[in-house]
């Protein structure tokens, strides 16, 4: 199953990254990103403990706090609903509820501040506390795309579109893009 | 610069060293600042905020746990400001705390209730935020209970800068933050070596040891089962403190008539078994230097098993360099089930061999599957049975306190009573088994007058004694130069074996203990304790030791009459059955 997992080579990388600081962050990003997954399997945290020579139980303590890593196997596609005060306020929770009825996520609890991969791996839906778009809420990313204004009915559209383009190409997905990094496309910047 | 500063606590001057806490001049001048995650030697995390004071001019309120003082400071301990926001802190861990501290291990010795109670805490304030934990009751050793953690983190210093193994951190973030081992598993499935330090330092019942106090009870009063018990060398040196008497109060012949009155069939000593082991261990360490026995030099010691799986787990590759002797409490339990119920008579599926250890690990030692040799004795001999262990229960200071008080009897008041024959007699070399640098010691005491056939000058080694992480001696053995070592807590204990692996190691003999100031500062042993109480525990046992009549293990009569009647010799082949073991690589999933 993680057959790109096992060729990264997270012993080299850790070489290449000892010493600096947060080198234990930066080497669990990479992992997280060369798994077809993108997670962080047990089996790699241990690794990267070996590797970087720090106990395996801080490496926890690291994965653990940082909402960025996922100790869970993702859906191809993440739907991520923006919980922050300004997109609650303009119907967030409501989205959030649609969002995961649509995909048939089932016993996701909307209050958690967990992840929910629906059974197919297909879609993962998670929350996040702020895009910091507030001024175009609600907002939510599907995978590295940014849609605002959202509302119900164009929840629909914008999902159903995404399941039907998913079930055409098994693109990889790209990561999360960083300030200074090509901005993924705000639509309806603007208007 | 000056090495005192004054400053005003509440508007009296008080002068402290220069580098004081606030907390230090506090009580410097009588004033008593509650604290929960500060503890001395161990942690100072400033994560909880009880000790919180005022300080004129400081903008908000001052963590005097990590705050210096400083010349001129005027500090205000119990303004009406500190005293509302020490209950509200408090108030605010306990909101989250369950409410059944009268069914709780730690009734009595939680430094929760007793802060809760200082600062005036009368009602629950406020709501529970947090999802329930579950209970993590697996490991052999230790109990721990999530809903019952505060977060204040001395389990995690204790367990990381003081063993160096690291077996726990924080992990999760706000309400889901916890103390976790990797991967949220068990301590059992975990680096835990069991060792203990953890339970006492937790100042809840979030972390202790397994109680096995009914059990023990439960048997007792078996008329089918023969119960007999074993008490480790420390024992004598705290169980009076925890039983409410001053800490190093020596209370041997008390505790004999305790557990005699608890309904022991016998009161057995471990330390027959610790002169025993001397004997077979200075044999082996002989044996080695001669050449004439498999393993390696430095032969390091193995009667502290926390420090056992510490090496099967950190360092496997440096096994060979263990001494094959099992500990004490398993020499004992090995020799009960076999040579002493043969004597006797007793059905050894009937008898039952409780140990009462300052230890948590001694426990999982107790449960290890290869530790069965009386069984495996009695089928070489014939005799069918299901397979049975050599040590039954492992009990903790802390749990004969418990069960001493359950069966109302005042400790203080009891009469001085003697151990039994044989498996009861000792000398003061077993005894400073208890204490960092006592097993050296003892070995030395034997080995230099067995191979020298002449008494150790100066009977007592000094300088193995005391506190300081690593310590050596050197001394000449039959014209050589024999370089000894002595470490105590797991940190130290890397030292020394970094050491070995990378061939440097001046070394010829290294006793190691787990725990800081060896048994004496057991996990197993009253909870908070500092370098004073394992001070005065450790002066208990010295005393005992220079006033018993044998003091050198190959003296020891009953030892003397086990090998001629039934042992034969140190490192013969009933020896290797019963006393020896082997260890193993320890995998961790």
């Amino acid at each position: 199953m993680d057959t790109r997992a096992s060729v990264f080579d997270i012993e080299a990388a850790a070489e290449r990254l000892r010493g600096k600081p947060g080198a234990l962050l930066g080497l669990l990003e990479e992992i997280q990103d060369a798994d077809p997954a993108r997670y962080l399997s047990e089996e790699n945290l241990k690794r990267a403990a070996t590797a970087l020579a720090v106990p395996p139980s801080q490496v926890w303590s690291v994965a653990t706090f940082y909402g960025f890593f996922n100790l869970q196997p993702q859906g191809r596609h993440t739907i991520t609903v923006c919980r922050g005060t300004a997109c609650h306020t303009r119907g967030s929770l409501g989205l959030l509820k649609d969002a995961a009825t649509l995909l048939g996520c089932e016993g996701y609890d909307p209050d958690s501040e967990g992840a929910f991969t629906t059974a197919d791996r297909e879609y993962t839906i998670r929350t996040v506390a702020c895009f910091g778009q507030c001024a175009l809420a609600p907002v939510i990313m599907i995978d590295a795309e940014i849609f605002s204004r959202m509302t119900p009915g164009r929840l629909v559209a914008v999902l159903s579109g995404a399941k039907k383009r998913g079930a055409k190409k098994a693109a990889h997905v790209p990561r999360r893009r960083y300030e200074g990094e090509a901005a993924p496309s705000v639509e309806g910047a603007g208007r | 610069m000056s090495d005192t500063i004054t400053l005003s606590v509440d508007g009296r001057p008080v002068t402290v060293k220069a580098g004081s806490t606030i907390l230090d001049a506090c009580a410097a001048c009588g004033v008593k600042i509650p604290t929960l995650c500060h503890l001395r030697e161990v942690c100072s995390n400033a994560s909880c905020g009880v000790c919180a004071v005022e300080v004129e001019g400081a903008r908000g309120l001052v963590r005097s746990c990590v705050q210096q003082a400083r010349e001129g400071m005027k500090v205000a301990s119990a303004s009406a400001r500190v005293l509302e926001s020490r209950r509200t802190v408090v108030e605010l861990l306990l909101a989250s705390h369950p409410e059944d501290c009268l069914s709780c291990l730690r009734q009595g010795s939680c430094e929760l209730s007793q802060v809760a109670e200082q600062v005036g805490v009368r009602k629950r304030a406020y709501p529970p935020v947090r999802a329930p934990r579950k209970l993590d009751a697996i490991s052999a050793a230790i109990v721990r209970d999530n809903d019952k953690c505060i977060l204040c983190g001395r389990c995690i210093e204790v367990c990381r800068e003081v063993q160096g193994v690291s077996a726990i951190d924080y992990a999760g973030r706000s309400q889901g933050s916890r103390v976790a081992v990797f991967g949220d598993r068990s301590l059992a499935d975990s680096v835990c070596v069991s060792c203990g330090q953890c339970t006492v330092v937790c100042p809840t019942g979030a972390l202790t040891e397994r109680d096995e106090t009914d059990e023990v009870l439960a048997l007792l009063r078996d008329p089918d089962k023969v119960v007999i018990v074993e008490t480790a060398p420390a024992i004598r040196a705290s169980l009076g403190e925890a039983l409410g008497m001053d800490p190093g109060a020596l209370v041997t012949g008390k505790m004999a008539a305790a557990l005699r009155r608890l309904g022991f069939a016998r009161v057995f000593d471990t330390q027959f078994a610790a002169d025993l082991t001397i004997m077979e261990e200075g044999s082996e360490l002989l044996a080695r230097i001669a050449g004439k026995a498999k393993g390696k030099l430095p032969m390091l010691t193995s009667c502290s098993p926390g420090w056992i799986s510490f090496i099967e787990t950190f360092y496997p590759e440096l096994l060979p360099h263990v001494s094959s002797c099992k500990s004490p409490q398993q020499m004992f339990g090995a020799i009960a089930k076999s040579w002493w119920a043969e004597k006797e008579g007793i059905d050894p599926e009937k008898l039952v061999v409780v140990s009462i250890m300052p230890c948590t690990a001694k426990k999982a030692e107790a449960k290890r599957p290869e530790m069965n040799d009386a069984w495996r004795w009695w089928k070489a001999k014939g005799r069918e049975s299901e397979p049975f262990q050599d040590v039954d229960y492992a009990l903790s200071t802390r749990e004969l306190a418990r069960m001493v008080r359950r069966v109302g009897l005042d400790f203080a008041r009891l009469p001085e009573e003697a151990f039994d024959d044989p498996l009861g007699a000792s000398t003061g070399a077993a005894t400073i088994f208890a204490a960092s640098g006592g097993v050296m010691e003892a070995a030395v005491r034997t080995a230099y007058e067995l191979v020298t056939g002449e008494p150790l000058p100066g009977i007592e080694l000094k300088a193995v004694r005391g506190f300081e992480g690593v310590r050596s001696a050197t001394l000449a053995l039959a014209g050589k130069e024999l370089t000894v070592g002595v470490a105590h807590t797991l940190k130290n204990a890397r030292v020394v074996l970094d050491g070995i692996a990378a061939g440097t190691s001046p070394y010829t003999f290294v006793e190691i203990m787990t725990c800081p100031g060896g048994c004496v500062g057991g996990g197993g042993q009253p909870v908070l304790p500092d370098w004073e109480k394992r001070t005065l525990r450790a002066q208990a046992i010295y005393h005992e030791d220079r006033k018993l009549p044998l003091r050198k293990s190959h003296q020891n009569p009953a030892v003397a009459t086990l090998y001629r009647d039934f042992l034969g010799q140190p490192l013969g082949h009933l020896s290797h059955e019963l006393l020896h073991t082997e260890y193993k690589r320890k995998e961790v999933r």
